[in-house]
């Protein structure tokens, strides 16, 4: 049992070491991308493997197995242990997780083959290495080696959001991303700290007072808003993708923005006791939703409207968390893995036809790429809820449990952001796919089959996945039943609406209502504006004021240390004066002292 | 009486010349008058019945070392004449340590109680001052002996003229 | 008033005539610039100890204080001559005998 679980994690840590330290195995990129890939396709085998060992019931779904061994200790009492713990919630996760991972490196194979060797062995060896975090991330048997690996995962992706580092804005999202998240992370660790001095430990499975319990959801959801990219800490997302599309896939789309709501299923426990957190999280997810997908709706880089998507994704799966649907967010959440993982693969392919991001630049793809473009319909109807595609099902639940919790208007503007959803979903397919080609698209050329093959791999499991809801409820433990309701019925009915305004709009050109003024609103990205102005008009002096302290009062007290001592000799060598009778009065100056230490002390 | 005047006068004699010795100007008067003052001195050994000490002082003393000196001057004047170098800045110094020696010495004085109460005594004579030097400090007698002609040796060896 | 100058000078007046011409010599080595006369300063401050000795040896009846005179009287004619010679070769070498010409040490 063990070894099934450390096998998914273990080898592509190994593999990450052999490219770290073996260069010129590394500088073989090629090479170097095939040992990678294949290492993950073995991992996600392991973990499907391992993923049967729990449905067969092997391993008990809800109480999972663990194995740790301690790390810290401290006063004779252990303080942290390391290790795994497999359940229902985390086998799938892990099956997820090496799956897509695997998906987006050997798509990446194509997708990055013009790239210099030496930089795609350093591509592949950051791959290997994140497959590892987040792996260690959803296998943590404690908050801490989480926290850990979430750390590490923020480092993976600040390393792939970078990887064309000779671009100036490669390296200003890679560090934005960074700091954002690390700016969200001292809640996640003033969080863990909170829940340590409360329990002395850093289980998630304990009882605390409802005080205690709301800081430290307050301070881990935090994190966990920075990680999942919400309302107000979302800005870094639609940076992040300067970094090469797969690695949007991965990172920015199905697992590492996932591990907040991961890590939310995870300590549900303490959230379950801090009600008025969950509440908070209803509305902020509700918001975010909404905010996010009002932007994708006028965005024209093909990332960017993914990018803007699954941040309103995201939001969705934290609102189903903080009405206490924790199904209804991890369903979600898997379903939305596969089909973004999927739309962005497509638009990888059609940014590899025509060589623009811009989906002007796209138009009738589908005569000139037709797999990929369909693939790519498929995966956008997944996202807008068509009825029968995976994520009608997923989207369903989370709103069944807005009505049953009577968070009206966080339904409301959910119900409103799925709307939008299937409208700029639509409004990208008509523009990028449909209509008549461009120049640019009569030069294009189709997919190689290593793009083509882990396409549609995703494409399968986008359609199908909405069918295995049963099962995966057993797993996780409670019940996905579908039933037709109204909420349903609405719900749907928002999505087709939006899937045809959006047909008339922008394919037969239809006039409708335009806000030229709210578009350039949204476009000048005011919250990212406020960020900024945060950081130029409040962090920067405050850490150039520290700087100077540090540097004039530290490090000036200790100099003048140095000061004082030359000062000192200085005035102390003026008593050498070379002068015989000098010296003689000093040896009469102390024999008189010691005549007079003798006659008083003595 | 007598003793208290003969005393004084001595004593006026040795202060008086150790005064002139270190303000003098003249470096030969200086040595001059350090001449008068080692053979007021040597009054005043006779005076307290060491009449060997008070010959032995004026030979070697009045006689070697003022010789010394002489020659010493000599041997680093200029050629135009005795070369008086002024005396400048240390005087206050020099004098506040001065007194602050002599005020330790008058309290180890004053607080000794025997030197209060001492009392003259006869002492022995020449003779037996030459037993004591035979007898129980041959030693250091002949030590000396040996001290001198280091001191001797050394100083030729020191100050003679090297072939260039 | 008059018994002290009934009796002869006691010890303590031998004892303050040698720590007066100590103090005075002290003065001279300290204040005058020509070597020369910071020798006979020297000479000065010598010559109280033997005063000091011959004074102890008198009120105490013993020869000793007398013996280590005649010692001390040895020394100090040796160390003039060794200090002599010094000056000798400062002035060779300085072309001057002045106590602040040699300040090599200096710091």
């Amino acid at each position: 049992m063990l070894t099934a679980a450390l096998l998914p994690i273990l080898l592509p840590l190994a593999c990450f070491f052999l490219l770290a330290i073996c260069w010129p195995l590394r500088h073989l990129g090629k090479l170097a991308g095939a040992i990678s890939s294949a290492v993950a396709i073995i991992s996600c085998l392991s973990a499907v493997r391992l993923l049967n060992m729990v449905m067969s019931g092997a391993v008990d779904p809800q109480e999972g197995f663990t194995h740790t061994a301690t790390w810290l200790v401290a006063n004779g009492r252990t303080i942290a242990e390391v290790g795994i713990h497999v359940d229902g919630i985390s086998a799938s996760m892990l099956v997820v997780i090496t799956l897509v991972a695997a998906c987006v490196q050997v798509y990446s194979l194509g997708y990055l083959a013009d790239e210099p060797e030496p930089h795609l062995g350093r591509y592949f060896t950051w791959h290997s290495l994140f497959i590892f975090a987040m792996g260690g991330l959803v296998l943590a048997p404690n908050l801490l080696q989480a926290f850990m690996c979430w750390e590490l995962v923020g480092l993976c992706s600040y390393l792939l959001i970078g990887y064309y580092w000779t671009k100036p804005e490669a390296g200003h999202a890679a560090v934005k991303a960074f700091w954002i998240t690390k700016f969200a992370d001292m809640g996640l660790l003033a969080g863990l700290c909170v829940l340590y001095a409360s329990t002395g430990a850093f289980e998630w499975d304990v009882r605390l007072a409802t005080g205690t319990a709301t800081l430290i959801s307050a301070l881990i959801f935090m994190g966990v808003m920075g990680k999942s990219a919400q309302v107000p800490l979302h800005v870094w997302l639609p940076n992040a993708m300067e970094g090469p599309t797969p690695v949007s896939a991965l990172l920015h789309a199905a697992t590492m923005v996932a591990a907040g709501v991961f890590l939310v299923v995870r300590a549900y426990p303490i959230f379950a006791q801090a009600p008025d957190v969950l509440l908070a999280m209803t509305y902020i997810g509700a918001i975010t939703a909404f905010v996010a997908a009002c932007t994708a709706v006028v965005q024209d880089d093909i990332k960017k409207v993914l990018a803007y998507s699954t941040c309103s994704q995201l939001g969705f799966m934290i609102a189903a968390l903080g009405t206490g649907s924790i199904l209804g967010g991890y369903f979600h959440l898997t379903t939305h893995a596969f089909f973004k993982a999927l739309l962005f693969l497509g638009a990888g392919a059609a940014i590899h036809a025509v060589h623009s991001n811009s989906i002007h630049d796209m138009g009738g793809l589908i005569k000139k790429t037709p797999v990929s473009a369909v693939m790519f319909i498929i995966g956008a109807a997944a996202l807008a809820g068509i009825p029968g595609l995976s994520g009608f099902f997923s989207k369903d639940i989370i709103l069944e449990e807005m009505i049953h919790g009577g968070h009206w208007v966080p339904l409301g503007l959910l119900l409103v952001s799925a709307a939008l959803t299937a409208f700029y979903m639509t409004r990208v397919v008509v523009i990028a796919f449909l209509g008549s080609p461009s120049e640019a698209v009569e030069k294009a050329h189709g997919a190689p089959i290593v793009m083509g093959a882990p396409m549609a791999a995703l494409t399968i499991l986008a359609l199908v996945t909405g069918y295995a809801g049963a099962q995966l409820g057993g797993l996780w433990g409670g019940t996905i039943a579908f039933h037709v309701t109204p909420v349903g019925i609405a719900a749907t009915s928002a999505g087709l609406a939006g899937v045809i305004y959006g047909v008339l709009l922008y394919g037969k050109g239809i006039a409708g209502p335009s806000s030229a003024g709210l578009r350039d609103f949204i476009l000048s990205g005011p919250i990212d504006t406020f960020w900024r102005g945060t950081w130029d008009r409040g962090i920067l002096p405050t850490a150039k004021r520290i700087a100077w302290t540090d540097r004039y009062v530290v490090d000036g007290a200790v100099n003048w240390f140095g000061w004082a001592a030359i000062k000192g000799s200085e005035a102390a060598r003026r008593l050498q004066t070379g002068r015989a009778q000098d010296y003689a009065v000093a040896v009469i100056v102390g024999v008189l002292f010691f005549v007079l230490y003798g006659a008083v002390g003595g | 009486m007598m003793a208290w005047i003969a005393f004084s006068l001595i004593a006026l004699v040795i202060l008086n010349s150790a005064l002139c010795v270190v303000r003098s100007t003249d470096l030969v008067h200086t040595v001059f008058w350090l001449a008068l003052t080692l053979l007021g001195t040597a009054a005043l050994f006779v005076h307290l019945d060491a009449e060997f000490l008070a010959a032995v002082q004026v030979l070697l003393y009045t006689g070697g070392v003022i010789t010394l000196m002489l020659f010493g001057i000599m041997l680093t004047r200029r050629i135009e004449g005795v070369r008086v170098l002024h005396e400048s800045g240390n005087h206050r110094r020099a004098l506040a340590s001065a007194v602050a020696v002599f005020g330790a010495i008058v309290t180890a004085i004053y607080r000794d109680k025997q030197t209060a109460h001492a009392v003259a005594t006869d002492l022995p004579g020449t003779e037996e001052l030459g037993q004591l030097f035979l007898q129980e400090m041959v030693l250091p007698f002949e030590l000396l002996s040996l001290l001198l002609l280091a001191a001797m040796v050394g100083a030729i060896a020191l100050a003679r003229k090297v072939d260039p | 008033m008059t018994e002290v100058f009934a009796q002869p000078p006691g010890l303590t007046a031998y004892l303050l005539l040698a720590a007066m011409l100590f103090s005075i010599g002290l003065y001279g080595v300290l204040s005058r610039k020509n070597t020369l006369a910071i020798l006979v300063s020297i000479e000065l401050m010598a010559n109280a100890v033997n005063i000091n000795l011959v004074a102890f040896s008198r009120f105490s009846g013993d020869l000793t204080g007398q013996a280590f005179a005649l010692f001390s009287i040895a020394l100090t004619v040796a160390e003039v001559v060794i200090g002599i010679a010094i000056i000798v070769l400062m002035y060779r070498s300085h072309k001057s005998i002045d106590a602040d010409a040699t300040t090599a040490l200096r710091g």
